[in-house]
């Protein structure tokens, strides 16, 4: 390697290799600069692909590759670019330009410039070979014609952009600098002016295309006709370029794009189109005087619905050179071969003819390529399969759960003062992703005195499963001496099963009896017993124990067991909490947590459930922190969200901004939204949420708006405003007003079947023919026998029809 | 069935309730009247009776005997039965324990199985009634024996067709519904030349040492055929064995009244040439002959052909010469030795002669017109109100499944007291209804316990009525009266269609032990050999002429799409490659949904970037019920590219790509 001191052995290899690109000439050269002539050509605005270097001469030979190609290009090119140069040269020099020539980075990177204006630095690595430095170069050099997109998002702003203007091509590349990617840079190159070139890698805009597969490093192109949409709220019709992408498939679709209908007055096999020399068959189609509107309507809709694959040629009869037999409407020609003739009865009839006959070898190959697929599905596509799957040599430890069986299950629900009960198959997944955290539970409740955990195996003891009424799985039954089994209706995960089995042992409600004990329940002693299971208390106030609601509200408590810590103060004194506050007894008290300022509710008589669901939201906090387990409560209110990311570092610029919009919040300007935040720390997911709202995630915290249930758009905060409350507002206010634009999309995608269906009846067509098919009406169902009696003659010996094995042959055991 | 109609009918019933309870007052010994009449204690009655009495109708069963199941005390012959109990099965699971009991009825109580009788695999056909007592001591069943009912008319009762039962005291039966459940008593005779020298298994010595150095000739290749020549095997000289259709061995064509292996030592015999042989032929065209041996010491019959006998006007049997005899033409015609017994074992046929013209169900067109041509719904054809149950019922499914058996018929009679509490009642079949997230697990519970679908295969099938978001699961429908399902069970169907889970056996083209006979990749699941599931989707409800236009040899007609799960040696369809993945995907392209499982991170994600997340987040996680899982869970999932990572800034989420590809086991088991 040459290090700084070995910079004067730098030999200058002036290699450039220089074409101009005019409409008329390609000349192309590899020039070698010196420093001197390097300064010139900065000076001309050109552009430049120069590498510096000594011994370069491996580098060298590519470079003279390049020439070919990028003069191919220019001929077929009448571009904008054709005024401009693009040189590459190679060069290092022991003087002036000794900034390119230092250090590591000699060797190691190549630059295009234009003028001196450096556009940008290459890796040796990543410009590796021809295409790699022509697919680079050129989507450097056409930075601002070709679009980069990410999200589906993006994609759709720029249709919009090019709605009824020009038409776009998309492109994905799944790795940069291979020849497909050279492919489109090439074909950009050229038809720059005329197409919207946009090009992506993500998987996300695949599937936005409905790629099936979108893992598949297959690269894809479409075509996008946005031209011609009438309104502006169409989408734009897409086609898929089914051949491999490459210059000429490229070139060739694009061509088809452009020209689906042409006219003539010549016999079909005089006919000269674009389509015959691109290699695509030609369907011919006749047309008369009388008809010929009719026809011509026709040919267009067969145009349309064969575009990219067929080319579409009328034929007027009233031409003195057309003498085709008045009894073939139509006729087609695919390449290489001879003209056809045929009566075309219905458009569907033709359309039908060339995607499931004349095509065939296209059929072939997706055919070849379901095949493949096929074996794919041979891995689960199911995450909780799959990672329980995983763990398929693993044993569970079942020890401190009780495996229940008939003869155990009635004494062992009734012996203890909780016995929680998960009942469960062993194949399906899910349960046996649960009975992981199951266990985790037990575990953590070992050696608790009243508590025992225990599971019943659904796919042998199914009588139990079925006297409990249980159909769905996993289920958690929660068992007390002499008490209807209740319900586990929380995440079926260790934390909150955990949470919900400690908290069930709290009693519940709290029965007070002074306002001292309500003070304790609410943050002394009473409370920090507790205070690790949750922060919240909800406190019942009434007068005296004699009012009609502390039955219901005993019950709600009852039915809450395990979810939420409530206390009961019957009692004259009660009054004295809602003193000065705008509500009269009955009361609901909620503390979020000590030094929190209380809120009350006042407690309308009602039905025990209808209590419950009130506590639950009253429970609810106003600006909650999202978590994986919290969320399902707060979606349920259905607001819009106005969610604010936070990084995992605790910075003061989130803390305000949390400030920010908790002032807002209790000023009332925000009711009908939900705030709430994320902690990117705690809950890592997050990060991919905003990846899918915005592409990319930007700096944090940030502000998001994101309305899940009215609307599909997502609004961010501009980065460059800081996050106060009066900026957020206008933000709202802006957007309400239709004056922000829209900073990603969420899909209203339907969830279809994840994998293309295998079709048995379809298989059993093809291998069995009459197998699957229904009977001709005219047969007897009564046929399924086979009275085979023997017709007549000597009743003689026969042997049975089954051929017996060989007993000598040895055993062939082929049960599997 | 309109609803006028249907009131019509429950008036009707009412109506007679009432007339039940006021009979008992003036009838007396001449007259009782019954919502429903059993006729015949056997296993079929019985098992009507329990479920009358466990839904509390008004019901009598009749019987002629003085104990039930009689016909057990006679049949089989030689007192061991075929049918398998085999009480250990390694598995706790009652429903699964079913599949390999074949004797035991079906009731609510755990215990009150057959194996409390006996434990061996073959039991005695004594055991059998005695188990039937059992039942119904122990579940109180209202049997009246000793009433031996010799005519059966029809009567109108309120406008419905109603039927009168008369027993041998003269005292008359009135029924609105009447169950035939006599099973088959009377033994199938062949008329032919000398059919009166031939003696019938129904009387045949049990003792083999009364065949002695006999040559025996037996009419029929049936278990009693081979029954009989097994018992005397070690005594006769010379078995034959003689009908018009070869030796069909049940476990090549899976119909468990084909030969049973427990049997067929003969076959042994046979093709070891000790002296024991199978014939083929007509059984119209012969005759049998007696000819003087040894001075009229002993009997000899011969087997000869109807025709050999024709040469003159008058067939005069005593002066049969040997020009008579087939071995007289055909020098090495098989049968040309004498024999000294013939005996007839044709199996049985159903006692018409106790119906009244117009209360007398038509003769079934398949099994040789032995059986009551009946309906789908196990109703006979033009008796309304009147159903056949048990053996008699076998015509529905004769030579195909186990409708003719007590193990299969158990089911067919509880699908047939569902449809009465429909018609009659008013009460619809019973349904489950499940969320359709819960759709995947439960199709694989019964697949892997069901009895009822496992020995009624191809005729009792599951029926999922989809709904959207959720469905209804009806178990064990009668298939072929699948296009009036409505009217049968009560259950209206929705435009989002039906699915039917069938267990079947499949094209058997293979030789039953040669070479691949078992398939074991789950894309050639259809090419599967043994009993396995098939899920059938319709759009819409079959209809008749559908289902008369059925494929060949298939349960029902074409559907939308089907999915076979391939069979299993083990016949456990759990495996989460085999089966439970293509079974979910099936479901998936018939209800055009995912239904793929997420763990709560995913469903947290997806629920706040897409507007509709997933089914399984929706019925799971959105309500507060999502699946949390375990950090080395997700380490697994993402390690397979199936959940996103949040480490880090990949600038692409990988989200939902597949890789890490699973390794299949590949475990040969090859012996």
């Amino acid at each position: 390697m040459h290090r700084r001191g070995n910079r004067t052995m730098c030999i200058v290899y002036l290699i450039a290799f220089l074409f101009s690109l005019t409409s008329e000439q390609c000349s192309s050269k590899l020039i070698e600069d010196s420093s001197q002539s390097f300064m010139e050509r900065m000076h001309t605005g050109k552009t430049s692909f120069i590498y510096f270097g000594n011994h370069g001469e491996t580098l060298i030979n590519v470079l003279q590759m390049i020439a070919e190609p990028l003069s191919q290009c220019a001929k077929l090119s009448k571009s904008h670019l054709s005024d401009q140069h693009i040189s590459v040269s190679v060069n290092c020099s022991e003087d002036a330009i000794a900034n390119y020539c230092t250090g590591e980075k000699l060797m190691t990177k190549a630059y295009l410039f234009r003028g001196s204006e450096v556009l940008r630095s290459f890796d040796i690595d990543t410009v590796f070979d021809v295409n790699a430095i022509v697919s680079h170069v050129l989507f450097s050099v056409l930075f601002n014609e070709v679009r980069y997109v990410h999200t589906p998002a993006e994609l759709l702003r720029v249709e919009s952009a090019a709605k009824q203007n020009s038409d776009i091509v998309v492109g994905h590349i799944p790795v940069l600098g291979l020849p497909e990617h050279r492919a489109l840079m090439e074909a950009a190159f050229v038809y720059g002016t005329k197409y919207q070139f946009v090009q992506t890698t993500g998987t996300l805009v695949l599937k936005h295309m409905g790629v099936v597969d979108p893992s598949s490093s297959q690269a894809w192109l479409w075509f996008l006709h946005c031209k011609g949409v009438s309104r502006r709220s169409d989408p734009c019709p897409s086609i898929p370029m089914r051949k491999p992408l490459n210059t000429i498939n490229i070139h060739t679709f694009l061509q088809l794009m452009e020209a689906p209908l042409t006219e003539a007055v010549l016999d079909p096999s005089d006919v000269d189109v674009v389509h015959m020399h691109l290699g695509v068959p030609v369907l011919y189609l006749f047309s008369q005087l009388q008809t010929q509107q009719l026809d011509w309507a026709t040919a267009q809709t067969l145009a349309l619905q064969l575009r990219g694959e067929v080319g579409v040629v009328v034929i007027h009869r009233d031409g003195p050179n057309v003498k085709t037999s008045l009894k073939y409407n139509a006729a087609y020609r695919l390449p290489q071969e001879d003209v056809k003739y045929f009566t075309l009865n219905s458009a569907e009839g033709v359309v039908k003819l060339f995607k499931e006959e004349l095509l065939q070898e296209h059929k072939f190959e997706d055919e070849e390529e379901d095949e493949e697929h096929w074996s794919d599905l041979d891995i689960l596509d199911d995450e909780v399969s799959e990672s329980v799957y995983r763990d398929r040599d693993l044993m569970l430890d079942l020890e401190s759960v009780i495996e229940l069986t008939s003869d155990t299950f009635q004494i062992t629900v009734t012996q203890n003062d909780i016995t929680v009960v998960l009942f469960y198959f062993k194949w399906d997944a899910v349960c046996m992703a649960f009975i992981q955290s199951y266990i985790e539970v037990a575990d953590a409740l070992e050696g608790m005195n009243g508590v025992k955990l225990a599971a019943v195996n659904c796919g042998e003891w199914t009588d139990i499963c079925s006297d409990h009424n249980v159909t769905s799985f996993p289920t958690v039954l929660i068992y007390r001496p002499m008490a209807a089994a209740q319900l586990y209706k929380g995440m079926l995960g260790t934390k909150s099963l955990h949470r919900f089995i400690l908290l069930s042992l709290v009693s519940n409600p709290y029965l007070l009896s002074s306002s001292a004990e309500v003070m304790s329940f609410l943050e002394g002693d009473l409370y920090s017993k507790h205070m690790y299971l949750t922060p919240v208390r909800v406190l019942g106030l009434f007068s005296s124990t004699h009012d009609m609601g502390v039955t219901s509200f005993e019950e709600a408590a009852r039915l809450l067991r395990g979810e939420t810590i409530l206390g009961l103060f019957a009692h004259k004194e009660a009054e004295q909490w809602v003193e000065g506050l705008s509500v009269n007894l009955p009361a609901l008290l909620v503390s979020r947590s000590p030094g929190v300022p209380y809120e009350v509710y006042s407690l309308p008589s009602s039905s025990p459930t209808d209590l419950v669901s009130l506590i639950k939201q009253v429970e609810l906090d106003r600006f909650p922190e999202l978590t994986v387990e919290n969320l399902p409560w707060y979606l349920e209110l259905g607001k819009p969200l106005l969610l604010l990311f936070i990084g995992k570092e605790d910075s003061t610029e989130s803390m305000k901004a949390l400030a920010e919009i908790k002032q807002l919040l209790s000023s009332g300007q925000l009711d009908s939204f939900l705030p709430c935040w994320i902690h990117l720390g705690r809950t890592p997911v997050g990060r991919s949420i905003l990846e899918k709202y915005l592409g990319f995630v930007p700096p944090l915290p940030v502000l998001v708006m994101s309305r899940l249930k009215t609307g599909e758009e997502v609004f961010l905060f501009p980065p460059e405003r800081p996050l106060m409350a009066k900026n957020i507002l206008q933000w709202i206010h802006d957007v309400e007003n239709g004056q922000e634009q829209p900073a990603g999309l969420i899909p209203d995608g339907k969830w279809g079947p994840p994998v293309p269906f295998f079709d048995f009846l379809a298989i059993m067509d093809q291998e069995a023919p009459t197998y699957a098919a229904q009977r001709a009406p005219k047969m007897k169902t009564g046929g399924r026998e086979d009275h085979r009696e023997q017709k007549h003659g000597t009743p003689n010996q026969r042997q049975t029809p089954h051929p017996s094995p060989n007993p000598q042959a040895p055993r062939q055991h082929s049960e599997l | 069935m309109s609803v006028i109609q249907r009131l019509s009918r429950l008036l009707y019933v009412l109506s007679l309730v009432l007339a039940a309870s006021g009979s008992g007052l003036h009838g007396r010994n001449n007259s009782v009247s019954h919502e429903y009449c059993v006729l015949g204690a056997g296993p079929a009655g019985l098992q009507m009776g329990y479920f009358l009495s466990r839904s509390q109708r008004d019901y009598i069963i009749l019987e002629r005997n003085t104990g039930p199941g009689s016909f057990f005390h006679i049949y089989p012959r030689h007192r061991k039965l075929i049918s398998i109990n085999k009480i250990y099965t390694g598995r706790r699971n009652k429903e699964f324990n079913l599949r390999h009991d074949w004797n035991s009825l079906l009731s609510d109580r755990p215990d009150l199985l057959f194996q409390r009788i006996s434990q061996e695999l073959y039991p005695s056909a004594d055991d059998f009634p005695r188990y039937l007592s059992m039942f119904v001591k122990e579940l109180g069943l209202k049997v009246k024996y000793g009433a031996d009912i010799g005519r059966i008319k029809t009567s109108d009762l309120n406008g419905n067709q109603g039927y009168i039962l008369t027993d041998q005291n003269g005292v008359s039966y009135q029924c609105s519904v009447l169950l035939v459940s006599t099973g088959l008593w009377v033994p199938q005779q062949v008329d032919f030349l000398g059919s009166d020298l031939v003696e019938g298994y129904e009387s045949i010595p049990t003792d083999p040492e009364e065949f002695k150095d006999q040559a025996v000739l037996i009419l029929g290749k049936g278990n009693s055929a081979f029954e009989t020549a097994q018992s005397i095997l070690g005594r006769a000289s010379r078995i034959h064995l003689y009908s018009p259709s070869p030796v069909r061995l049940a476990w090549q064509t899976h119909y468990v009244g084909d030969l049973r292996a427990v049997n067929n030592e003969l076959l042994d015999t046979y093709q070891l040439k000790s002296l024991d042989g199978l014939v083929e032929g007509r059984l119209e065209d012969i005759a049998i002959v007696r000819r003087e041996k040894d001075g009229g010491k002993r009997r000899t019959l011969y087997l000869t052909l109807t025709e050999l006998l024709d040469d003159q006007n008058g067939n005069n049997i005593s002066k049969v010469t040997g020009q008579n005899l087939p071995g007289y033409h055909t020098d090495n015609f098989s049968l040309r030795q004498p024999y000294d017994r013939v005996i007839r074992c044709l199996g049985f046929r159903f006692n018409f002669s106790i119906f009244d013209g117009s209360a007398r169900p038509p003769q079934s067109s398949g099994a040789r017109g032995r059986l009551p041509g009946i309906t789908a719904c196990y109703e006979g054809r033009g008796t309304p109100n009147m159903f056949v149950l048990g053996t008699a019922a076998h015509s529905r499914d004769y030579r195909m499944s186990a409708g003719g058996f007590v193990h299969g018929f158990r089911y067919t009679v509880r699908a047939v007291h569902k449809i009465l509490e429909q018609r009659y009642h008013n009460i619809a079949w019973p349904a489950t209804e499940l969320s359709i997230s819960q759709l995947q697990s439960w199709i694989l519970r019964r697949v892997n316990e069901a009895s009822g679908p496992y020995q009624m295969f191809g005729v009792l099938g599951d029926i999922i009525l989809l709904r959207g978001s959720y469905c209804e699961y009806l178990e064990e429908f009668p298939l072929q009266a699948l296009p009036q399902l409505s009217a049968l069970s009560g259950r209206l169907l929705s435009d989002h269609g039906l699915l039917v889970l069938v267990m079947q056996y499949g094209l058997n083209q293979t030789d039953t032990l040669g070479p691949g006979r078992a398939e074991s990749e789950w894309t050639k699941a259809w090419r599967s050999n043994f009993l396995h599931p098939v899920l059938y989707y319709y759009n819409t409800l079959p209809t008749e002429k559908d289902m008369r236009q059925r494929p060949v040899s298939w349960p029902l007609p074409r559907p939308e799409a089907v999915h076979h799960m391939v069979e299993d040696f083990l016949t456990e369809w759990d495996q989460p490659i085999s089966h439970s993945q293509p079974l979910r995907h099936f479901l998936e392209h018939c209800l055009q949904t995912d239904l793929r499982a997420f763990y709560a991170e995913s469903c947290f994600l997806l629920s706040l970037t897409s507007r509709t997340p997933p089914l399984f987040c929706r019925q799971g996680y959105l309500r507060k019920q999502g699946i949390v899982g375990n950090s080395h869970l997700w380490q697994h999932a993402r390690e397979a590219g199936l959940m996103a990572d949040h480490q880090g800034d990949t600038s692409v989420s990988e989200y939902l790509k597949h890789a890490g590809a699973a390794v299949v086991s590949a475990m040969n088991f090859d012996l």
